[in-house]
C-alpha cells in the first residue's frame, strides 16, 4: 500500500513536467530505454525499474545527507540550542525546518530504514547487531546487518546515473557482501563499527580490539596519516566529488558522520570553548533551550518540559566542583557539535568554489535520540573483567585535562542527553519522544516553501527513499535482482517540500517502532508506548503528543477505547512486519539499577531547598 | 543516589583531581641554593597547608648552610641538615600565593682556614629561620575554589618571590663554620613556570626557571673580622616530565655568578659555576609527596672553584580542610 502510494507519486510527479522538468524528463528518458531493452529481449534478466541516459541535461540535483550520529533535537542552533553552529543553521535558514520528525531509537535500525526504505524487522536490523536477542538469532529480519532482500537507496540512484559516495560510520555489517561498496556505494571510506576513537583504530572490548574501515571496497589496513574522523570524513568526500566533476553526472553524498557520538574526541583547540558556560547545570540550559524553541517557533508556547529523568539530581544540589566537572562534559560535546559543523561549512564552501552548491539538496539529521547510557561502563564497568583490563590499557585517560585525546572516553550522561532533547523525555534506546523524535533539515534547489520556515508535518527517516528516489528520477522496483522487495515504508516528501502539502501524512496514517522490546506507535496526536521499567511501565502507555509532547501523563487508564485501538495498531504492525519481541534486552534489569521511580515534583522535598532564616535585627542578642 | 548516574567513579574522580594537587605545588619554598626542587612553585587551592621535611647531605668546599657559598679552597665539609617549616597558600589581590617558614637544622663539619691555618670545625644546631613569599604575577589566577583547581593549567607563569633570612640561627663568633650566618640575607626572584604539552597528570612537562639574586648583609663577627659579600645572582633550570600520573623525574641545573667575599677587605673570588643534577619525585597518596635528588658541580678543579655535591630527600604533607573533610564524608574512596 505504502509503496503503491509512492510509486504513484513518482507517476504524478512525472507528468509535472513543467514543475520539475529535469526529474520529468528522466523519467520519459527512461521509457524510451526501456523500449530499447524490450527490443533487445534482454528485459527477462534485467530489473523492473528503469535506467536514464548518463549525462543529465539538464542536471538532476546532487544530494547530500547529513547524519548527526547521536545528535540530539535542541543541538543545532536552529532548533533552539545555544551551541554554535553557523553552517547547519545557514542551511536551514536557506531551506525547511521539521519539528516532527522521527527515526528509530538507535544507530543500525534507523540507517537500516534510512538506506533500504524498509522496516528493520524485514530489512535485517530488527534488532542491534550487538544486542541480538537469543530468540531471534537466525530469523529473517534480525540478521544484524543489512539483508540482501532490500535494496539500497544509492545502489538505486546508481542505476540511474548517480555517483554513490559515502563517508563514515556504516554499522550495518562487515563482511565483504554488507559493506558499503556492496550496497550501492561507488566510492567511501567508512567506518564499520557502530561507534571508535575519532583518533585511531583502537576499538573497545578485547574480543573485537580493532575497528574496521574500507575504503572503496578494501579494508583498511591502517587509517590515513593525520587522522581525524570528522575532518578525514570530509576530506575523502571532497576528493572523491573533485574525481567525478565535471562528467555531468550528479552526486549521491551520504556523510554518516561519527560526531558527535562518544567519546568526545576532539582537537585541543576545540576543547576549551565553553569553559564555565554549563556549571548551571543540566536544568538551566534545558530550560534556556525550551525558551529559544518557543522564540523560534520550534515548540510551541506553553510547551512544559519533560521531567527531569527521577533518578537525576537537581542540579543546585550539587557542589560547584561536581557542576564544574559535569559540565566539562558538556563543554566536549558542544565543541563536538561545533567541530562537525565546521567541517560541514567546508564541505558547503567547496560545493561553493565549484559550482555545485545551488544545484545540490542537503538532508541533516540525528539518527537517533542523544546517548544518555553509560556505554563504556557496560562494556568496562566491571573490575577484573576482560574489557576492564582492555579499557585499562586502551582508555583509562579519565583525567579531565585529557578529555578529548585518544584513550580517553568520555560520554556526557543522562542529564546532558535530557537537555538534547529539549522539551522531550529520555533518550537514545528508548522510545519516548527524547529517543525518536529528531531535528530535520532540508534545503537546496527542491525546496520550494519559505526560505527559514518551520513545517510540523509528521515525517519519517523511512520517507527518505522515495523522495530521493523521486528527485534522482528513479522508481522502486518491485524486484531486484531476481528478488522480491518489501514494500517502501515511508512516503515522500515531494509534495510537503513544494508546498503543496503540509504532512506526507494524514492523521490515519500510523508509525510504529520496536528495538530492545520497547515498543511504540504513533497516529495522529495519540501516542502507544510500551517500555521497560523503570523508563516505562512493563506495560503499554498512552500519550496526547499534542498537548503532552514531553509524555508526563499516562492517559492509558482515562481512555481505554484509545488504548484498545492503539494496542490494535500495534498488533498489525507485528504482524505485517515480521516483529518477534526480544527474549533479552539491554534493559531487562534496569529497574535493578535505577532508585525507585517517583515523581519529580518541583521544590520537593524542601528540606535541601531551605534557605537560612534570617530574624529580625531588632531581636538578636548576645547570650545573658 | 546521585552517584548512582553521576557515578562513584566520576565523583572520586573529581576528588581525586583535587586532592592530589594539595601536596604538588604547595610546597617547601627552600632557600637552600644547593637544592631548590623543581615543581615547585605549581599554585595550588588557597587555604592549604603544608609541612615540607628535607634533608640534604652535601659535601664540598663551602658551608652549604650559607647561601653565600663563599669558597674555601681545599676544604672538606660535610653537611648533614633538615629543613623543616610550614607552608601556607592564599590568594594576593586574586593571585595566587604562598607564604612560608622554615628553619633549618644538622650538623656540619669540616676543615676552615683561620687565621692563616687550617683546622677542623664542627658546629650542630639551628640555622637562620627564613621567611619566603611568593606572589604570582602572570598566569591563571589564584585558585579561589575547587573548580578553579580543577581548570588549573600553568600555561606561563612567573612569580615574584621574596625571602629573607633571620639572624638567630646558633652563631659562634670564633667559628668560621656556623649553621647560622650572622648577618641578614635574602633574595629577590622571578620563579617561571612553562606548561609544555598537556596538563595531564602522567603526561605533564614544565620548563622551569628561577633567575634570582641573593642580597647579603654584612657579618662583623666573622672570627674578629668582617665578612661582606657582593649580590650573588642564581639561575636554577628544571625540565621536567611525568612518568606516571604520581611518578616524575627533573633535570636540574644551577648557575651561581658573582657573590665576591671579601674579609675585612681582603676580596675572595667570585662564583661562577655550574651544577647539575636530578630529581625523582614520587606522589605517596593525596597528602604525601616525596624527592630524591643529586646535584653537583661541574669543571670544578680549579682551586677557587665551587665544590659541592649532595643528596636530598624530601617529604612534604599537605592537606586542604575541603579536602580533608570530602575525604572523610566518602570513607577515603
Amino acid at each position: 500500500m505504502q509503496n503503491m502510494e509512492s510509486s504513484r507519486g513518482c507517476l504524478e510527479v512525472a507528468t509535472e513536467s513543467g514543475v520539475r522538468p529535469s526529474t520529468g524528463r528522466a523519467v520519459r528518458r527512461s521509457g524510451i530505454l526501456n523500449r530499447l531493452l524490450t527490443a533487445l529481449g534482454v528485459i527477462g534478466i534485467a530489473t523492473s525499474f528503469v535506467v536514464p541516459a548518463a549525462a543529465d541535461t539538464p542536471r538532476r540535483p546532487n544530494i547530500v545527507i547529513i547524519l548527526g550520529d547521536d545528535m540530539g533535537y535542541a543541538d543545532m542552533g536552529s532548533f533552539g540550542s545555544e551551541i554554535k553552529t553557523p553552517n547547519l543553521d545557514a542551511l536551514a535558514n536557506e531551506g525547511v525546518r521539521f519539528t516532527d520528525f522521527y527515526t528509530h531509537a538507535s544507530c543500525s535500525p534507523t540507517r537500516s530504514i534510512l538506506l533500504s526504505g524498509v522496516d528493520t524487522h524485514l530489512n535485517g536490523l530488527g534488532n542491534m547487531d550487538e544486542w541480538t536477542a537469543p530468540n531471534q538469532v537466525g530469523l529473517d529480519g534480525y540478521e544484524g546487518y543489512l539483508n540482501n532482500r532490500v535494496t539500497t537507496l544509492p545502489q538505486l540512484l546508481k542505476d540511474v546515473g548517480y555517483h554513490t559516495y559515502m563517508v563514515g560510520k556504516w554499522h550495518m555489517g562487515k563482511a565483504p557482501d554488507q559493506i558499503p561498496a556492496a550496497r550501492g556505494f561507488e566510492r567511501d571510506f567508512s567506518l564499520l563499527d557502530g561507534a571508535a576513537s575519532y583518533w585511531d583504530m583502537t576499538n573497545f572490548t578485547a574480543a573485537a580490539p580493532q575497528t574496521v574501515f574500507t575504503e572503496d571496497g578494501r579494508y583498511l589496513t591502517r587509517l590515513p596519516d593525520d587522522y581525524y574522523a570528522t575532518k578525514t570524513y570530509t576530506d575523502k568526500l571532497i576528493g572523491f566529488i573533485d574525481a567525478n566533476h565535471g562528467d555531468g553526472k550528479p552526486f549521491f553524498a551520504y556523510v554518516a558522520h561519527q560526531a558527535p557520538h562518544d567519546p568526545y574526541h576532539l582537537p585541543r583547540d576545540w576543547r576549551n570553548r565553553h569553559v564555565g558556560e554549563y556549571d548551571r547545570g543540566w536544568d538551566a540550559v534545558r530550560q534556556a533551550r525550551l525558551n529559544r524553541q518557543i522564540e523560534l517557533g520550534i515548540t510551541p508556547a506553553g510547551t512544559e518540559l519533560a521531567e527531569r529523568m527521577w533518578f537525576l539530581p537537581d542540579p543546585v544540589l550539587l557542589a560547584p566542583a561536581t557542576r564544574a566537572f559535569l559540565g566539562k562534559k558538556m563543554e566536549l560535546y558542544a565543541g563536538m557539535m561545533e567541530n562537525l559543523d565546521f567541517h560541514v561549512g567546508r564541505l558547503i564552501d567547496h560545493l561553493k568554489e565549484i559550482g555545485e552548491y545551488e544545484n545540490t539538496i542537503f538532508i541533516v539529521f540525528g539518527d537517533n535520540g542523544a546517548e544518555g547510557t553509560d556505554l563504556f561502563k557496560m562494556i568496562a564497568g566491571t573490575a577484573g573483567s576482560r574489557d576492564f583490563l582492555f579499557a585499562a590499557a586502551n582508555w583509562s585517560q579519565t583525567h579531565p585535562n585529557a578529555w578529548g585525546d585518544p584513550g580517553s572516553y568520555v560520554a556526557y550522561g543522562p542529564m546532558w542527553a535530557q537537555v538534547s532533547m529539549t522539551p522531550f523525555s529520555q533518550y537514545k534506546g528508548w522510545l519516548a519522544e527524547g529517543g525518536i523524535r529528531n531535528a530535520l533539515v532540508v534545503s537546496g534547489p527542491a525546496v520550494k516553501r519559505q526560505k527559514g520556515s518551520i513545517n510540523k508535518g509528521l515525517m519519517h527517516v523511512a520517507d527518505i527513499m522515495p523522495t530521493l528516489l523521486e528527485w534522482g528520477g528513479a522508481q522502486y522496483p518491485k524486484t531486484y535482482q531476481g528478488r522480491e522487495l518489501p514494500s517502501l515504508l515511508g512516503k515522500s516528501w515531494v509534495p510537503v517540500l513544494e508546498g503543496k502539502a503540509e504532512s506526507p501524512r494524514t492523521a490515519d496514517d500510523v508509525l510504529a517502532w520496536e528495538v530492545f522490546g520497547n515498543r511504540a506507535v504513533r497516529r495522529g496526536d495519540w501516542k502507544l508506548r510500551w517500555e521497560y521499567k523503570s523508563f516505562g511501565k512493563g506495560d503499554w502507555e498512552l500519550f496526547n503528543l499534542a498537548t503532552d509532547p514531553g509524555e508526563r501523563k499516562d492517559l492509558a487508564a482515562e481512555h481505554p477505547d484509545k488504548l484498545r485501538e492503539m494496542v490494535a495498531l500495534w498488533d498489525e504492525y507485528v504482524r505485517t512486519n515480521h516483529v518477534v519481541l526480544p527474549s533479552r534486552s539491554p534493559f531487562e534489569v534496569m529497574e535493578d539499577q535505577l532508585p525507585p521511580r517517583v515523581p519529580d515534583d518541583r521544590g520537593y522535598p524542601p528540606l535541601t531547598g531551605k534557605t537560612q532564616f534570617i530574624p529580625p535585627k531588632d531581636m538578636m542578642a548576645d547570650p545573658k | 543516589m546521585f552517584e548512582k548516574i553521576i557515578s562513584r567513579r566520576s565523583v572520586a574522580r573529581v576528588y581525586l583531581v583535587l586532592a592530589s594537587v594539595i601536596t604538588l605545588g604547595v610546597l617547601c619554598p627552600l632557600t637552600t641554593p644547593a637544592q631548590v626542587p623543581a615543581r615547585l612553585y605549581w599554585k595550588t587551592l588557597s587555604g592549604g597547608n603544608a609541612v615540607p621535611l628535607m634533608v640534604t647531605a652535601a659535601n664540598g668546599n663551602t658551608n652549604p648552610f650559607d647561601p653565600a657559598l663563599v669558597v674555601t679552597p681545599g676544604a672538606n665539609v660535610d653537611a648533614t641538615m633538615a629543613l623543616v617549616g610550614y607552608v601556607r597558600t592564599f590568594s594576593l589581590f586574586g593571585r595566587g600565593a604562598t607564604a612560608a617558614a622554615l628553619v633549618p637544622v644538622g650538623r656540619i663539619s669540616g676543615e676552615v682556614d683561620v687565621a692563616g691555618q687550617r683546622i677542623n670545625q664542627t658546629a650542630r644546631g639551628f640555622g637562620d629561620p627564613t621567611l619566603e613569599v611568593c606572589v604570582n604575577i602572570i598566569g591563571p589566577p589564584a585558585q579561589m575554589n575547587l573548580v578553579d583547581v580543577l581548570r588549573y593549567e600553568p600555561g606561563f607563569s612567573l612569580d615574584l618571590i621574596a625571602d629573607l633570612a633571620v639572624p638567630i640561627g646558633e652563631y659562634d663568633t670564633s667559628r668560621a663554620l656556623n649553621l647560622g650566618q650572622n648577618r641578614w640575607y635574602g633574595r629577590l626572584g622571578t620563579p617561571i613556570v612553562w606548561q609544555i604539552g598537556p596538563w595531564v597528570p602522567g603526561r605533564r612537562t614544565t620548563l622551569e626557571f628561577l633567575p634570582g639574586v641573593w642580597l647579603f648583609g654584612d657579618n662583623n663577627e666573622y672570627v674578629g673580622q668582617t665578612l661582606s659579600t657582593d649580590p650573588m645572582f642564581q639561575v636554577d633550570a628544571h625540565l621536567t616530565r611525568d612518568f606516571t600520573e604520581r611518578l616524575w623525574g627533573a633535570l636540574d641545573g644551577v648557575w651561581y655568578k658573582g657573590g665576591k667575599a671579601s674579609v675585612d677587605g681582603v676580596e675572595g673570588e667570585e662564583l661562577n659555576n655550574v651544577a647539575l643534577g636530578f630529581t625523582l619525585g614520587y606522589q605517596i597518596n593525596d597528602n604525601l609527596g616525596l624527592t630524591f635528588g643529586y646535584k653537583s658541580t661541574i669543571k670544578d678543579s680549579e682551586p677557587g672553584a665551587l665544590q659541592m655535591d649532595g643528596f636530598m630527600v624530601s617529604l612534604v604533607a599537605g592537606w586542604h580542610p575541603i579536602v580533608e573533610g570530602a575525604r572523610r564524608l566518602k570513607g577515603e574512596e
